[in-house]
């Protein structure tokens, strides 16, 4: 239980994200205030509202969006690993540098800015790990428009932690997975 | 009993191309970008560049035990790179020579032997001989010798680490083709003597650029850090990039088309990474680089600096990314990124440089996503006929040659200096140019 106290462990283990269907399914009120957190959530992103969405992540948040690798299925290594490279690895003092970079007047390549489009669908809700902790699956789909004629899809699944931090539901884990083991485009310059 | 092999069939070979000093004088320093564009000029890229010279295909902390693969390219030919029982490193097509399939198709793992998924042909480990197929006792009754079958093998050679294959049995050796170049190299590959290694698998992407653009930037163009990288430098060290031409001390060699510019300042690109232990860390170590190195050497293990092994093999010293460039066509490139650290490095240190390696130069680093959108417009804009022949300034730093320089190499003077894109872009031209590896022509101590 001391993982829970102090917000969960390094690294988003697997442990600590037991399959779906061996726990409670959430259905009751909470369920809906997941779900509602989820599609503001795409909302602040899509219309850059940078300091409410970093208002919504726990300052214990560990995001992380690991490289997805094209191994044979006896791999014991897997499709992913916690030691491999990962797009993003991010504590909050990660997630603001980038944020910081996206307000500078001097990013350049955010001047037209990039138009996103975050849907997100499949969510599921279930009892966390801890008390006043949610396990959230969801699916996303992000449409980004550059210019004139640049357009880059990505689509994933996510599997979150939400916690309730002073009466307000927080991201404190995010696991960030899409299928592609090469990214069909040059960055991914938002959130996922 | 074993009959000699048939000879291997050899690869065509096309005139080469005229009228090149139009679109690439660098003697006045004057490129168009018809270079970045045209189909025809990267066919013969893909002939006379990318099947002849050394290319990068491997780290050999990558394949630590015998029958552990990967799967790479060499230009646009796929590849397997296999560590043998004997510990040597074999580099093969990963192609079948039956109908040409692909006979391994993840990017990673280990392996006895590699049995093509349509007809069931076989190879081992080292894939020189064919070991069966499916229905064999057909190919017996009628002669089938498969000693003469086998997936077609590269000359492979390796540098402290780095293993290079070529397709040509023309080229150079590999020490001959990296000339002084690997006493630079040194200092990402062995700053203590006690080696290095890539660190956390591989990262891939797709960035619409012509391959020349990245090899560039990397070979020489710190000019456009400061500019370019302002945002990320200011949301990463809190301020602006200070002025790389006030610098005390700093330099761009090149040797074959190889380039390294380099300031003196020990830790400049490291610090980008945001991480205080990883300063400390290189400031620790670095009296026992000047012991193994040099006091010169032991300044460069983490400055501000950019390297490119002729034609796409990149690196950064300090933020340890390493990368290829991948041609797959004029206007495209696959982009695959490595971490590389100090095998002796504390296992703490070696994961800050994993994240600090992507949180700044790859596709989400804050660094790298700048890079990308200019690269591509850089070559997108050449789709315009007119704009295709415009004059490209390759010119800063004529005459900066040092020519009585104690470092190895064609040295020059500042790194803010485009004395190694044109050392590239000659040695491109040259290559183009040359019908054997014998006519292409030695440019060094040419140079200006």
């Amino acid at each position: 239980m001391a993982a829970c106290a102090d917000g969960g462990g390094d690294v988003m283990a697997e442990s600590n994200l037991m399959q779906g269907n061996e726990r409670m399914a959430v259905l009751d009120e909470r369920a809906r205030k997941a779900e509602a957190f989820l599609l503001r959530e795409a909302r602040l992103l899509d219309d850059e509202r940078w300091d409410d969405w970093l208002a919504i992540l726990s300052p214990d948040i560990h995001y992380w969006m690991p490289g997805i690798e094209n191994r044979r299925r006896e791999d014991r290594l897997g499709t992913y690993s916690e030691k491999h490279m990962a797009y993003f690895d991010d504590r909050l003092r990660d997630i603001e540098r980038r944020v910081a970079r996206f307000r500078q007047p001097s990013a350049w390549a955010e001047n037209p800015p990039t138009r996103n489009v975050h849907l997100i669908s499949n969510i599921e809700v279930f009892e966390g790990e801890c008390s006043g902790e949610l396990l959230v699956y969801s699916c996303f789909m992000n449409l980004r428009s550059r210019g004139l004629d640049e357009q880059h899809q990505l689509v994933g699944r996510r599997v979150d932690v939400l916690r309730w931090e002073d009466g307000r539901l927080r991201l404190l884990r995010r696991k960030v997975l899409i299928p592609n083991a090469m990214l069909l485009c040059k960055n991914i310059n938002t959130f996922l | 009993m074993t009959k000699e092999r048939i000879p291997l069939r050899p690869i065509d070979t096309t005139p080469p191309l005229r009228n090149l000093d139009r679109i690439c004088d660098m003697e006045s320093g004057r490129l168009s970008g018809k270079v970045f564009w045209d189909d025809e000029i990267y066919q013969q890229e893909l002939e006379k560049i990318f099947a002849r010279c050394w290319l990068f295909v491997a780290h050999e902390s990558q394949l630590p035990n015998a029958g552990d693969y990967l799967t790479t390219s060499m230009g646009e030919d796929e590849v397997l790179v296999v560590r043998q029982k004997d510990r040597s490193i074999r580099v093969m097509l990963n192609a079948c020579p039956h109908r040409g399939n692909k006979v391994c198709f993840s990017e990673a793992g280990n392996a006895r032997g590699f049995i093509c998924n349509y007809h069931g042909w076989s190879f081992g480990a080292d894939g020189g001989r064919l070991m069966g197929m499916h229905e064999s006792k057909c190919y017996e009754e009628s002669g089938f010798d498969k000693s003469q079958h086998g997936l077609r093998q590269a000359r492979v050679d390796s540098y402290k680490g780095l293993v290079f294959a070529t397709f040509s049995d023309e080229a150079p050796s590999l020490e001959e083709y990296l000339g002084p170049m690997t006493w630079y190299l040194d200092v990402v590959l062995d700053m203590d003597g006690e080696g290095s290694e890539f660190f956390g698998g591989c990262i891939r992407s797709t960035i619409e650029c012509n391959w020349k653009v990245a090899a560039e930037n990397f070979v020489g163009d710190i000019l456009h850090g400061g500019w370019t990288h302002d945002s990320a430098a200011r949301a990463m060290l809190g301020s602006a990039v200070a002025n790389v031409s006030d610098m005390p001390e700093s330099y761009s060699v090149n040797w074959n088309g190889h380039g390294y510019e380099f300031g003196t300042d020990v830790v400049g690109n490291a610090a980008t990474l945001g991480e205080k232990n990883i300063n400390k860390y290189l400031h620790t170590i670095r009296p026992r680089v000047a012991e193994h190195l040099g006091e010169f050497r032991s300044k460069l293990i983490g400055a501000i600096s950019s390297a490119t092994i002729f034609p796409n093999f990149s690196y950064l010293p300090g933020q340890n990314t390493v990368r290829i460039w991948q041609p797959r066509g004029p206007h495209k490139i696959e982009l695959y990124t490595w971490t590389i650290v100090n095998k002796s490095a504390p296992e703490e240190i070696k994961d800050m440089w994993r994240k600090g390696c992507m949180m700044t130069f790859s596709p989400t680093g804050v660094f790298e996503m700048d890079d990308g959108e200019n690269w591509e417009y850089c070559t997108k804009t050449s789709r315009g006929l007119v704009t295709r022949y415009q004059d490209l300034y390759v010119g800063l730093g004529m005459h900066t040659r040092i020519d009585d320089s104690e470092l190895p190499g064609n040295v020059f003077r500042g790194q803010i200096n485009e004395c190694n894109s044109r050392a590239f872009y000659q040695r491109w031209k040259d290559l183009l140019e040359a019908p054997t590896w014998a006519d292409v022509p030695d440019r060094n101590g040419r140079m200006r």
